[in-house]
């Protein structure tokens, strides 16, 4: 085989290990903003949640 | 012989499904209504979704397949990753079908088909979607008890106790609090898979080395393992159906279309595919590694020890896991495992149980059904599904590889319903006459593809032949001959003076 193909599985595991990463940190932080927003949103909307209390 | 400490690493995993388990009957109360219980109200965001999109199709049987691809076919075990990362990025950013299936305010794909093709074609959509997400689902209990027995090292004996004990620890969330549980326990997940993943990626290249796993690959499979279409490789027949099913996948595997009906728009839904694209490669990129690992550290002797009728090519990499990694780090890693296959049901559980119930009941109702009751009726298809998932599960008997089965079994419904929804988004030809042929010839050769292998031992039958890769890429072209050709023979009717 040649070094070409060890080559780009090469740059697709660094890039996925590399992106992974950084999305797993970026996401853990903008996430639980979203969560928050959203059950905000929910508890605003909708007069009849309490029944499910 | 693992590593796990029951009170270290049983101690991580403890404190985690607890964690779990409180946020996810929190969330309960914000449940007001069928809308809330299936799409969370359309109120999620991007970072949310991206979180739920990911934890949702990573489960211990993901990791399970991609690794026995990486130790069977080498690095090209992980080319329907990239495929698929190069589907949800391009229709991430045309909102080629996603724009039109979320503009429309359905909960269902079937839904959708109402409107262009009738009642019936919604119907028998739901009934081939069903089917294909049941079947496809019906092992993942076994083999993320599989993987956790030999990870943690318990006695196989106990497998369907300990995973009879996770579904219903799932069983509890979702039912109660629908979509908006799934969410949020979705992303306490994600978090903990995606730190499991990548600690554990860094040991195995760390301890094998990337000139080793080279090595193996070339040892193993030659140019094969590093091209699909060179000698020894897969070929054209795996690269065309895969190539088919990611597309078909990205478009309406009701999982994925789950979250983009849940966004709070068509802009967050679009930005969540894009966004999610590469992780679509790092989910068959990285456990590879973990397999092509295995397969260069595990010996033939080691592999002698497995319990009989054992598969060496699933098990070899749980059991190099179980040896390398140290105590703590293990307890991270089945916690991980845990968090990967808990997203994966309580979403799959919901999500067929949203096709049942939208497209399979409430269509045929007799009369108006309050919120109160439509959410009785979702919670109670939940745990049916969650029952037939547990006795399925443990007596299907798995020949071959995995990825080929849960490939035949999503092709059931994804051929059909990915050419019913182009159809249906962008030909105002397209008719109920071509949706049923396609539902037809799209379920018909995957069932085959199943069935004959049984009753036709000795291949007399050109079908069997074929064998599943081009019975799966037919089974596409099929579909989309018959929606062409069945809305061409159907008289158009004349529109009334």
């Amino acid at each position: 085989m040649n070094t070409l193909g060890h080559g780009f599985w090469w740059c697709v595991a660094a890039f996925c290990i590399v992106w992974y990463s950084t999305v797993t940190i970026w996401v853990a932080v903008k996430g639980a903003t979203d969560i928050r927003a959203m059950l905000a949103r929910l508890a605003r909307s909708g007069p009849g949640r309490e029944r499910e209390r | 012989m693992s590593h796990f400490d029951p009170w270290i690493d049983g101690s991580i995993v403890g404190v985690y499904l607890l964690v779990t388990l409180i946020a996810g009957v929190a969330v309960r109360r914000y449940v007001g209504k069928v809308e809330d219980y299936l799409v969370a109200g359309r109120e999620m965001d991007v970072h949310l979704g991206i979180a739920s999109l990911a934890a949702t199709e990573f489960g211990i049987v993901t990791c399970m397949y991609t690794a026995q691809a990486g130790y069977t076919k080498g690095f090209v075990g992980a080319v329907p990753g990239i495929l698929q990362a190069v589907a949800m990025l391009v229709i991430g950013l045309t909102g080629f079908c996603i724009t039109p299936l979320r503009r429309a305010g359905v909960m269902t794909i079937p839904e959708l088909f109402q409107k262009q093709f009738g009642p019936r074609v919604r119907a028998a959509a739901g009934v081939v979607v069903l089917l294909g997400g049941l079947l496809n689902m019906g092992l993942y209990l076994r083999i993320g008890g599989e993987f956790l027995s030999t990870v943690v090292g318990f006695d196989p004996g106990w497998l369907e106790w300990v995973m009879t004990g996770l579904l219903v620890l799932v069983l509890v969330y979702t039912v109660l609090g629908g979509m908006l549980s799934v969410l949020v326990t979705d992303f306490l997940q994600f978090v903990v898979m995606s730190a499991g993943l990548l600690v554990v990626t860094f040991l195995i290249v760390g301890d094998v080395g990337w000139g080793k796993l080279v090595e193996t690959v070339e040892t193993h499979h030659g140019a094969g393992g590093f091209d699909p279409l060179a000698d020894g490789g897969p070929g054209w027949s795996f690269l065309l159906f895969q190539s088919c099913l990611q597309v078909a996948a990205t478009l309406t595997w009701q999982p994925v279309i789950a979250r983009l009906l849940a966004a709070k728009d068509e802009r967050v839904g679009r930005r969540i595919y894009v966004r999610t694209s590469a992780f679509f490669a790092a989910r068959f990129v990285i456990p590879g590694l973990w397999g092509i690992a295995a397969l260069a550290m595990v010996t033939p002797t080691e592999l002698a020890l497995l319990p009989s009728g054992a598969d060496p090519s699933l098990s070899a990499m749980p059991l190099y896991l179980s040896k390398l990694l140290p105590v703590g780090v293990l307890g991270l890693l089945v916690a991980a495992m845990l968090a990967a296959d808990m997203s994966t049901d309580s979403s799959y559980m919901l999500t067929w149980s949203s096709v049942i119930y939208n497209d399979l009941v409430a269509p045929f109702r007799k009369s108006t059904w309050s919120e109160k009751r439509g959410l009785f009726w979702n919670r109670t298809i939940v745990v049916w599904i969650g029952v037939f998932l547990l006795f399925f599960g443990l007596w299907y008997p798995l020949e071959g590889d995995l990825w080929t089965y849960f490939s035949v079994t999503g092709t059931i419904y994804l051929s059909s319903v990915s050419v019913l929804l182009v159809a249906c988004c962008y030909w105002k030809r397209a008719n109920s006459w071509g949706a049923a042929a396609a539902i037809f010839f799209g379920a018909a050769f995957p069932l085959a593809t199943l069935i004959l292998p049984h009753v036709d031992p000795e291949q007399r039958f050109v079908l069997t032949r074929l064998g599943d890769h081009w019975n799966g890429f037919l089974a596409y072209v099929l579909a989309a001959v018959g929606m062409v050709v069945g809305s061409l023979l159907k008289p158009v009717r004349k529109a009334a003076a």
